[in-house]
């Protein structure tokens, strides 16, 4: 009886829907919660690139209050719904997907951090960078002052860089915090971003290099390239920002 | 050249065995002799590169996110991701059953070296490491089939040089203790140092 | 009075304490004299990738403790109902699902983790160990004994592991579960790139072997 076809299509049958009734309602109960998880690491990864963000902070609450964000095209325009016209939602474009297509189609977020007290005074402007480093892709949110031309913090991820090595860029706070108060244009007014030398000698360096990881200059060069190709797709927002501030004054 | 690259990195700096340890069960039970670990790394060759493809379809046209929305745009938004893992495996099982009786019909010569290994298959850790890394990387369906075929070559690259290796070691004066798996594992670990090797030609 | 002495009989089957003496043994041989991976030499393929660190580990170990001991367990309860011609793919199924369940609890609840584990929790799937107990043991063992069997392969697998990643870790980060031990103790400590790298994990493997089988005194042949 055990080996009868109709016997094993049954049983396959109660099998197949009684396997996908406990996934899908595994899924359903689960589904929320990770969604907040998964709105939380996003928000706590743009957060980081302008404070330290220990396991007591709150995240959500910080972020609601702090944050306001936009996403912009490559000319600096701000765009407010996607091809198919519903609105757009900083925190839910895909900077991965984006960087796939042409520097033209892609859209970038802009997360501006407000002061505190003072939610129309700007602080920082946290950007989301994408790029790839030795093994595979690597990305990160990089802030700049209410001028534009100052770092004010980054922070970065990675998918497999070498870990002790190239994985220094998200593992080793050291990294990130040599980038604090670098400036990203040179004396002419020319974006330069900020470059990783190559090796790591602790010697005095100017405004526009950090020094390098011993052993991971791959990665530091797609760091740098990063880097670069993000800011230069900003840098019509950066403009128009500037010409507006100027405006106000 | 994107293309290139990527079989380049799957054959060698991201070999599924040196890099990923995938597929190291049947890669120890079954590299004692040359001829026999040629016959199974063909086997992983010919099933990778189907598989791969395969389920990129299925996770494009089902699986994912609004995936479903090609039948009617009803279904727009309905994620069967939750699937992934018994789809994946199923679609392998099922392919692998299939592979094994269209080479017995088409081709008895070929099953008769394929054949026997072609049920270990399915559950070689490679294949279905292969359907996942392909979602997590986010590949086209180019690039998913060559990166399938290229993991096949690199796993079928290391299994036959461990096994030349250890059709030699037989006459070799080992420690107790290290007969057999201790020794494997410190080979694989050497010859994975000479595979590193390759990463400078990442393009 | 022959009837008293069945009876006694059954009631003395029926009351086997719940962890006699066989039934710990069912937990204890995997851990030392028939470990899945340094004797059966299974389940190492999606493991050794993610003992870099040991955080990542001890949830593998869990998640794979998990997996076995349930689908053991499941198995077992249907063993006498499942058609032999698909046994395998019934087995995957049952596994797949609990893998499934594992990822979906990982994603909701250790989100960074999941991040960090990626495909590799779904490679518990192909886990031999898992394939290996069910076809060995669960499809001809009651579900207790079943379950014990997944507990005592389960733990059997997390140790190695944890061992590995262990070493792996220390040398080559220089930390024990993040705490960077030889910053703490003022000592400078030059990174091991070697226990980083995969080529490391297969050196550690093959010590832990080797002590381990001079130990147990089995040699293969």
């Amino acid at each position: 009886m055990r080996q009868s076809n109709t016997y094993i299509i049954i049983f396959t049958l109660i099998t197949t829907v009684f396997v996908g009734g406990v996934l899908a309602v595994a899924s359903l109960l689960l589904g929320p919660r990770q969604a907040i998880s998964i709105e939380y690491d996003t928000k706590s990864q743009i957060l980081s690139a302008v404070m330290t963000i220990t396991k007591k902070d709150d995240v959500l609450g910080i972020y609601d209050k702090r944050i306001e964000s936009l996403v912009v095209n490559n000319k600096g325009e701000e765009i407010k719904t996607d091809s198919k016209g519903q609105p757009l939602i900083a925190e839910k474009v895909d900077v991965a997907k984006n960087y796939k297509l042409k520097p033209e189609e892609r859209m970038f977020p802009v997360f501006k951090y407000v002061s505190e007290k003072d939610s129309t005074q700007i602080e920082a402007y946290i950007l989301p960078v994408y790029g790839n480093g030795l093994w595979d892709k690597i990305w990160g949110f990089i802030a700049l002052d209410n001028k534009l031309e100052t770092v004010k913090g980054v922070s970065f991820g990675h998918k497999s860089e070498t870990p002790g090595l190239g994985a220094r860029i998200s593992d080793d706070p050291v990294i990130s915090e040599r980038y604090v108060g670098k400036k990203i244009y040179d004396d002419k007014g020319e974006l330069v971003s900020v470059n990783m030398v190559k090796g790591e000698k602790g010697l005095p360096l100017d405004t526009h290099h950090v020094d390098g990881m011993s052993g991971a200059t791959m990665t530091g060069n797609g760091v740098n390239k990063m880097l670069k190709d993000y800011l230069d797709c900003y840098e019509s927002y950066f403009e128009k920002v500037k010409s507006q501030n100027v405006a106000g004054l | 050249m994107e293309l290139v690259s990527i079989g380049i990195k799957a054959v060698f700096v991201e070999n599924m065995i040196f890099a990923y340890f995938l597929g190291m069960c049947s890669y120890l039970a079954v590299s004692k002799k040359v001829s026999t670990a040629i016959g199974l790394g063909t086997a992983v060759i010919f099933v990778l590169t189907i598989i791969v493809p395969a389920n990129w379809m299925v996770q494009e046209y089902i699986l994912k996110e609004s995936a479903l929305a090609w039948i009617s745009p009803q279904f727009e938004g309905v994620n069967l991701e939750f699937l992934q893992f018994i789809m994946f495996i199923a679609i392998i099982a099922a392919i692998v059953q299939l592979v094994e009786m269209v080479v017995e019909k088409v081709s008895p010569s070929l099953y008769g070296s394929l054949g026997i290994f072609l049920p270990l298959i399915a559950v070689n850790c490679a294949i279905l490491g292969g359907a996942l890394f392909m979602v997590q990387r986010d590949y086209t369906l180019a690039e998913a089939t060559v990166f399938g075929f290229g993991s096949g070559v690199g796993w079928l690259m290391a299994i036959v040089a461990l096994a030349a290796i250890r059709e030699k070691l037989k006459y070799s004066n080992v420690p107790d203790g290290l007969k057999g798996l201790g020794l494997t594992m410190i080979i694989t670990g050497l010859m994975g140092i000479a595979f590193k090797s390759f990463i400078g030609i990442a393009m | 009075m022959s009837t008293e002495a069945v009876e006694e009989k059954i009631v003395k089957k029926v009351s086997e304490p719940l962890l006699s003496k066989r039934r710990k043994k069912l937990v204890k041989d995997p851990l030392n004299e028939d470990n899945p991976i340094t004797v059966q030499v299974l389940g190492i393929c999606s493991a050794l990738a993610i003992t870099i660190k040991m955080e990542p580990t001890i949830i593998m170990g869990l998640a794979v403790i998990f997996t076995v001991m349930f689908s053991n367990l499941i198995i077992s309860v249907i063993r006498d109902f499942i058609p032999n011609r698909i046994r395998i793919i019934v087995q995957l199924a049952v596994v797949a699902t609990f893998v499934t369940l594992v990822s979906e609890l990982l994603k909701a609840y250790n989100y960074p983790m999941f991040k960090v584990l990626g495909a590799f929790v779904g490679l518990i799937i192909t886990n031999c160990i898992v394939m290996g107990r069910l076809e060995a043991f669960a499809m001809g063992n009651k579900p207790y004994d079943s379950m014990l069997d997944g507990l005592g392969s389960g733990l059997g697998y997390a140790w190695i592991i944890l061992a590995v990643s262990f070493f792996r870790e220390f040398l080559g980060s220089g930390s024990i579960l993040n705490f960077k031990v030889f910053e703490a103790l003022g000592i400078p400590y030059v990174n091991n790139g070697l226990m980083v790298d995969s080529i490391g994990a297969f050196m550690i493997l093959a010590i832990i072997i080797w002590i381990q089988r001079i130990k147990t005194g089995y040699v293969e042949q």
